[in-house]
């Protein structure tokens, strides 16, 4: 008998599976995921042009970096002039989503104070491989489709750009090809993923773990991804938002393979091609190890994979009930209509 | 003095190269475009009491009536960001109350109503919410820690 266990133990051991004497299991043996994490890190998906082709930062970089955007933050944080004027006519130069208005005050944001370390050094990039830390090459077809997305975008200048440049249908022509976020359906940034990645607030995911059926609850969008283990993924013509995830364990590694998407899926330029493979291991006590790899064919010529840890937190999970009062989405619509009226009742080449 | 000249580069190099870390990092997406709501053209500064908060997601919305020079009252509504962060921050439903006067900096909807981003909300003084409140709810003083009682 104990010959017998001893060479179990060995076995996994040469497997590198057993895991140290302290981690929690589940009555079934494996070890128990289920708990509360907050997964914002200031670690980008792509590596920046900055490190080059570093997988790692030194110890002072990973200062510098938390002491920068701590910096920053406590900069943005100070009272205001309560004299202060309107800010700028013509925007104030912002970017990205705050769009040349400005968005919200920094208190609003959640997007981690640091870096991330796995197995002691600190990362450049959640994205491993390709080893660049950089996407692989898109499709020809994959980047024709970018390409027209891009000839959709403008800077935010108050005009309907799309009425002056006869532009047909103009992106606010149909709210169906508005963005899954702003309609509520899906977190932004594959918040919920897969693959999860981190976002600017509502980054904390809770597992429940059973034998049969493991969930992640993510908070933005409370989108809930349920993993059916050791089942079969459900017929090609069954599609889903989240796909559908079917779970197994290798060892003391979750492993949860994800296909069938709809159309759309969370991840940037994804089809319903997308693959997704997601290995969760416990690092320990508190914290989960997180790695994934993406193929996608119809927009990718290769797979790519990333990893970041999970640590455990001690923050509860909120409601996050997107259509609740989501009165951003009218008022979208209804000052592209306002803004469209006021292109045509112009006389041509007058701009605003 | 050389020694510390080289320190201070060095010191410079690395917190640029952590400030533009930072850039490379900063996700600029979010639920919605704020440039798709809001108009550049039309920057607002609203004073006033607040009426009501809406305490609502995707976003905040924070009602302030505002008195223009003729007298007359008009109540906007500004935008913030998801009540979950600042539920984080040790900030309740009920902590901002009717009647507590509010700056908001930002610009008018693109479809003319009063409506408004809160591109920088403050108290009357010019206080941020819940600034300075050490160990109580002072954003980034225990990041990742439920700050609710």
């Amino acid at each position: 008998m104990r010959s017998s266990a001893t060479i179990s133990c060995a076995l996994l051991l040469a497997a590198g599976s057993l895991p140290g004497a302290d981690t929690r299991r589940t009555p079934d043996g494996h070890p128990d995921l289920s708990g509360l994490y907050d997964i914002a890190t200031l670690t980008p998906l792509v590596r920046p042009p900055n490190v080059g082709g570093r997988l790692n930062l030194t110890d002072a970089e990973a200062k510098a970096i938390a002491k920068a955007d701590a910096d920053r933050k406590a900069k943005l944080n100070v009272a205001s002039d309560p004299n202060r004027k309107a800010p700028p006519a013509g925007g104030d130069g912002s970017e990205g989503a705050a769009g040349n208005v400005g968005g919200y005050n920094t208190l609003w944001v959640d997007n981690g104070n640091g870096a991330f370390k796995i197995d002691g050094t600190w990362r450049t990039s959640i994205l491993i491989d390709p080893p660049d830390g950089r996407f692989p090459e898109m499709t020809s077809n994959a980047r024709k489709r970018a390409m027209e997305r891009g000839r959709l975008q403008r800077p935010n200048r108050g005009d309907a750009w799309w009425i002056k440049e006869g532009i047909t249908p103009g992106p606010f022509d149909d709210p169906e090809i508005r963005g899954l976020a702003e309609r509520c359906l899906l977190g932004f940034g594959s918040s919920a993923g897969p693959p999860a990645l981190p976002v600017l607030y509502n980054n904390v995911k809770q597992i429940v773990q059973t034998k049969d059926t493991i969930v992640i609850l993510n908070e933005m969008v409370h989108d809930v991804r349920t993993v059916r283990m050791n089942a079969k993924h459900d017929p090609p013509d069954i599609r889903k938002w989240l796909g559908d995830s079917v779970g197994h364990w290798e060892g003391d590694t979750l492993v949860v393979d994800t296909t069938n998407f709809n159309d759309h899926p969370a991840l940037f330029s994804a089809t319903r091609d997308l693959h997704v493979v997601e290995r969760f291991k416990r690092l320990d006590d508190k914290t989960l190890l997180y790695r994934f790899t993406v193929e996608d064919p119809s927009v990718w010529t290769k797979p790519w994979t990333g990893e970041y840890v999970w640590p455990a937190t001690e923050s509860r999970i909120y409601e996050y009930a997107c259509h609740e009062g989501n009165y951003s989405f009218a008022n979208i619509l209804r000052g592209a209509r306002l803004l469209e009226a006021e292109a045509l009742a112009k006389p041509a080449g007058q701009d605003k | 003095m050389k020694k510390n000249s080289k320190t201070a580069l060095a010191a410079a190099a690395l917190l640029s190269a952590g400030a533009l870390f930072f850039a490379g990092v900063s996700r600029l997406d979010a639920h919605h475009a704020f440039g798709a709501e809001f108009d550049p053209n039309l920057p607002v500064l609203l004073k006033g009491p607040l009426v009501r908060v809406e305490w609502i997601n995707p976003h905040t919305w924070f009602h302030v009536e505002v008195t223009a020079k003729d007298g007359t009252k008009e109540v906007w509504m500004v935008e913030g960001g998801t009540p979950n962060s600042l539920l984080r921050r040790g900030l309740k439903r009920d902590t901002l109350k009717p009647g507590q006067v509010v700056i908001v900096d930002g610009y008018q909807s693109k479809d003319r109503s009063k409506r408004a981003n809160g591109r920088d909300v403050t108290l009357a003084d010019g206080q941020k919410f819940f600034m300075g409140s050490s160990g109580t709810g002072a954003p980034y003083d225990a990041p990742g820690k439920d700050q609710r009682k």
